[in-house]
């Protein structure tokens, strides 16, 4: 059985219709890449799986239980985590206190526990402060750990909020355009990270522009044109389809 | 109630909300150039009753000149506050612009003080007389001039967003700054210029109503709240919603004095905290969704 | 050592020394309107550690912080005139300014920036209103008088210094639950809730949940000021509940440096000080001492904008800069650690 799974989701903003009726499923174990040119609905479909949008119609399912609608921090604690197109950091925060954050969901103290210190709570303390180091471990931020986030650099940054998704122990991670303004040995050390999350048994869906990357580390490709799904498969066949020919033909010519 | 009561109601209503209106048209243009709520805007209206009575006594100007010198001078106030104090920061986040004007409001208020001292000043009326009877209510004199007021204002910001390209510059920052500055349209000017306009257009409510009601240091942070109320009525977009959200607080403002005269003055605040609540958008405006 | 390490150390000293200070004085100071002016400065000090965590850690403006401070005051100042123990005024102050805390954070939650600051702002001025309105409960504008001292049991707080004691003993309480909080899971999200929104969304912070709960600390804390000051006074009235002295513990706030309890602090103690700056720096010059309170509140407003201009973080800051500074020149950097 699928460990994710969309079903005829349908987006409309106004007049536009970003997502249409687009169904996949993702299973345990796998990378899963979502493309598709400028403008294909990607991010909107992240949006409306981690509940930060509210699909027209359609339903997610996740673990055999719907998660349409619900809020972004239910999903979170359902083992649903996501990462931004343009990383949303606390920039104020530390490498790692940002990982600890990350780690919300795994941790309990509230605000009584939290001041009057009850017992367990510098326990949970220490424990989680171990949890998070390993996590920036897993990144290769471990030598960061001090550092404030707003001072990192962009690809550190992309790794650290990784790094901070990671710290959710999550089932599922959804990652939007990791690889966005990354140079080509930060994008090598990227995929590598990827294939090691993923052998830790963390699934993973990634939107992503950089084809490289993609055909490079997914097991399975979704690809979106104007807000509907044009193809779907391995990576092999994927890169001969003719749909995806013309809707990627069609951009790179514009790029170009 | 008799008609006639009524009748004055509605005028006392429309009178006030003229006021309300002009500021909360300040609120709106500066919003609209910069996405910043002035809290300063009241110190504005303060000024410009202050300097008018300022000109006329000290300086023996005819109200004729001292009312446009006030005027002017506000302008050049909220001009110098823009120059210094936003554009420093005018990238930092909306808390830290908003803590800058509320630091500013600080200021106006405690200079002023020190320097008209702490008396409430009055001004005559722009044409003394007697109040004009209609249809059985009273209309002041110093009402019709407000009333005017806001009818020349409305008439130059129609033409000034219409007809004239520095109009169509602001228009185009209120749609979208940054589209606004790749375009060519320099947006500083529009935004200094804003903050000019706002001044004037706050000291002229200033100007115009301290004849009727005299004007103190610490009047400012009270009626700022009315304009704020008004222009959050009128959603912070166009400047004619802005009017009709001050001429409709006015008008509830009065609606509640048969029952209780103390409530008046809280009324505006209990519009206020619904509008935010219950409207955010304002009355008149589709809402509107952020997007992700 | 590290700096975090180092300013760990620092901070230890300073907070010790600070202790001892306060503790100490009462017994070195003859002088009791020395004493009368520390205990406001305590008492402001528990009023923005409740701001501190809203609007300095979760970045939350407010702008009618005074509405609570007055709720916790004519409350409790109520129950006690009407015989009540004064630990149960103390409870029921504290619970009605929470309570307070909680009305007006549940409609606000959707609301940021400017809305949120105009929202708190009219909440302020319409307690304020009531204040003033309700004359049966609060005395209207003449202020509910004849207020007894605080006392528990047969200990009564009755002596400037005894007064002076058990503020400070609340405010080392408070401050010490508040560090707990800043240093811990909760004090996080606050900070992430201000770092981004979506982001501690995206950690799986309820977000609106955090921001309901923070609202009630600080509303809390802002009765429990208020409860201290009404006992402390022995009369309450509506010209201390103003939006003034709401803008003035944003100040505080803003001068300490957001995200900073110490800072916040530091801040307190310098706005509270200056327009009694003749009782603790004697033999300032006359004229000196006038000009300055004359200029009080354009000294805070202008407080506010240089600090918003060019020292953003606040004093805490730029100590934290001045201790980085230190620590770079006695060794490298050492991975690991956080910011305080």
């Amino acid at each position: 059985m699928s460990m994710l799974s969309i079903k005829g989701i349908t987006k409309r903003f106004g007049g536009v219709t970003a997502v249409d009726d687009v169904s996949f499923e993702v299973f345990e174990g796998t990378i899963h890449a979502v493309i598709g040119p400028n403008g294909a609905g990607k991010s909107t479909a992240f949006n409306v799986m981690t509940g930060f949008d509210k699909p027209d119609a359609g339903t997610v399912t996740f673990e055999g239980e719907t998660i349409t609608g619900l809020k972004p921090h239910r999903i979170v604690k359902r083992g649903v985590v996501r990462t931004f197109q343009n990383t949303m950091l606390f920039d104020e925060m530390t490498a790692l206190e940002n990982v600890l954050v990350g780690m919300h969901v795994r941790t309990r103290v509230g605000f009584l526990g939290a001041a009057l210190v009850l017992p367990g709570v510098r326990a949970e303390e220490r424990l989680a402060r171990e949890e998070a180091h390993r996590m920036l471990r897993v990144v290769g931020l471990d030598e960061e750990a001090g550092a404030t986030a707003g001072d990192m650099p962009h690809g550190q940054r992309r790794l650290l909020e990784i790094a901070r998704a990671l710290g959710a122990g999550p089932k599922l991670m959804l990652l939007d355009e990791p690889a966005a303004g990354l140079n080509n040995a930060e994008t090598a050390q990227l995929a590598e990270t990827l294939r090691r999350i993923r052998d830790t048994g963390v699934t993973i869906v990634v939107v992503e522009h950089d084809m490289g990357l993609v055909m490079d580390v997914s097991d399975e490709i979704v690809v979106l044109n104007e807000g509907r799904k044009i193809a779907e498969g391995p990576p092999l066949l994927i890169q001969k389809d003719p749909a995806v020919i013309e809707a990627y033909l069609g951009e790179e010519a514009l790029d170009a | 109630m008799e008609t006639s009561e009524l009748l004055q109601l509605v005028i006392a209503g429309l009178k006030n909300g003229s006021i309300y209106a002009l500021l909360a048209l300040g609120f709106t243009i500066v919003y609209a150039a910069t996405n910043v709520i002035n809290f300063a805007q009241g110190e504005f209206y303060m000024l410009g009753g202050m300097f008018a009575v300022f000109a006329f006594t000290r300086f023996g100007l005819p109200l004729v000149l001292a009312v446009p010198v006030a005027v002017l001078v506000v302008a050049g106030i909220g001009v110098l506050f823009e120059r210094l104090a936003i554009r420093p920061r005018k990238d930092a986040e909306p808390m830290a612009l908003i803590i800058i004007t509320v630091g500013g409001s600080l200021v106006f208020a405690s200079l002023a003080r020190h320097a008209f001292g702490s008396d409430a000043l009055p001004l005559p009326e722009f044409t003394p007389g007697p109040s004009i009877p209609f249809a059985g209510a009273a209309i002041e004199r110093q009402a019709l001039w407000i009333w005017g007021i806001v009818l020349v204002t409305v008439a130059g910001l129609t033409f000034l967003y219409g007809k004239t390209r520095l109009g169509r510059a602001m228009r185009a920052c209120m749609q979208n700054r940054e589209a606004a500055r790749l375009m060519g349209i320099d947006t500083a000017r529009v935004v200094m210029i804003s903050f000019g306009l706002a001044a004037a257009l706050g000291a002229l409510a200033g100007v115009a109503v301290t004849p009727l009601t005299s004007t103190r240091f610490d009047i400012g942070a009270g009626i700022a709240v009315k304009g704020f109320a008004a222009a959050i009525l009128g959603g912070l977009g166009s400047p004619l919603a802005a009017v009709a959200g001050g001429l409709l607080l006015g008008l509830i403002e009065q609606a509640v004095i048969p029952f209780s005269s103390a409530l008046k003055d809280v009324v505006a605040l209990a519009v206020l905290l619904a509008v935010l609540f219950l409207r955010p958008q304002g009355l008149f405006r589709r809402s509107r969704r952020e997007k992700v | 050592m590290s700096a975090p390490g180092k300013r760990n150390i620092l901070a230890a000293v300073a907070i010790a020394i600070c202790a001892v200070a306060i503790v100490a004085l009462p017994f070195v100071v003859a002088d009791r309107y020395i004493l009368r002016i520390l205990t406001v400065v305590g008492i402001n000090v528990i009023m923005v550690a409740g701001l501190s965590l809203l609007f300095g850690y979760a970045g939350q403006i407010s702008l009618g912080q005074a509405a609570f401070y007055g709720l916790g005051a004519y409350t409790s100042g109520y129950l006690a005139k009407a015989g009540v123990p004064w630990l149960v005024a103390l409870v029921g102050g504290v619970g009605v300014a929470a309570l307070g805390g909680l009305l007006i954070a549940l409609p606000s939650l959707r609301l940021k920036g400017h809305y949120l600051a105009m929202a708190t702002l009219g909440f302020g001025e319409i307690m304020l209103f009531f204040f003033t309105e309700t004359e049966s409960i609060t005395g209207g504008s003449n202020g509910l008088r004849g207020i007894p001292p605080a006392s528990i049991g047969p200990l009564e707080f009755a002596t400037p210094v005894a007064k002076y004691f058990l503020v400070w003993a609340v405010v080392a309480i408070v401050l010490l639950l508040a560090a707990n909080v800043v240093r811990h899971r909760p004090g996080r999200a606050l900070r992430a809730i201000h770092g981004s929104e979506m982001g501690a969304q995206a950690c799986g912070i309820d977000t609106v949940r955090v921001k309901i709960q923070v609202f009630v600390i600080s509303a809390g804390l802002g009765g429990l000021a208020g409860v201290l000051y009404g006992h402390y006074v022995g009369f309450v009235s509506p010209s201390t509940f103003t939006l003034h002295y709401s803008l003035i513990l944003v100040t505080m706030v803003a001068l300490g440096g957001m995200g900073s309890l110490g800072g916040a602090v530091a801040g307190t103690v310098l706005l509270t000080l200056l327009p009694f700056i003749d009782a603790i720096i004697p033999g300032l010059p006359r004229t000196t001492v006038a000009v300055l309170q004359d200029w009080t509140n354009d000294i805070y407003g202008l407080v506010l904008i240089l600090v918003m201009l060019f020292m953003p973080r606040g004093l805490a800051g730029w100590a934290r800069s001045l201790v980085a500074r230190l620590a770079e020149r006695g060794s490298a950097r050492v991975p690991g650690g956080e910011r305080a």
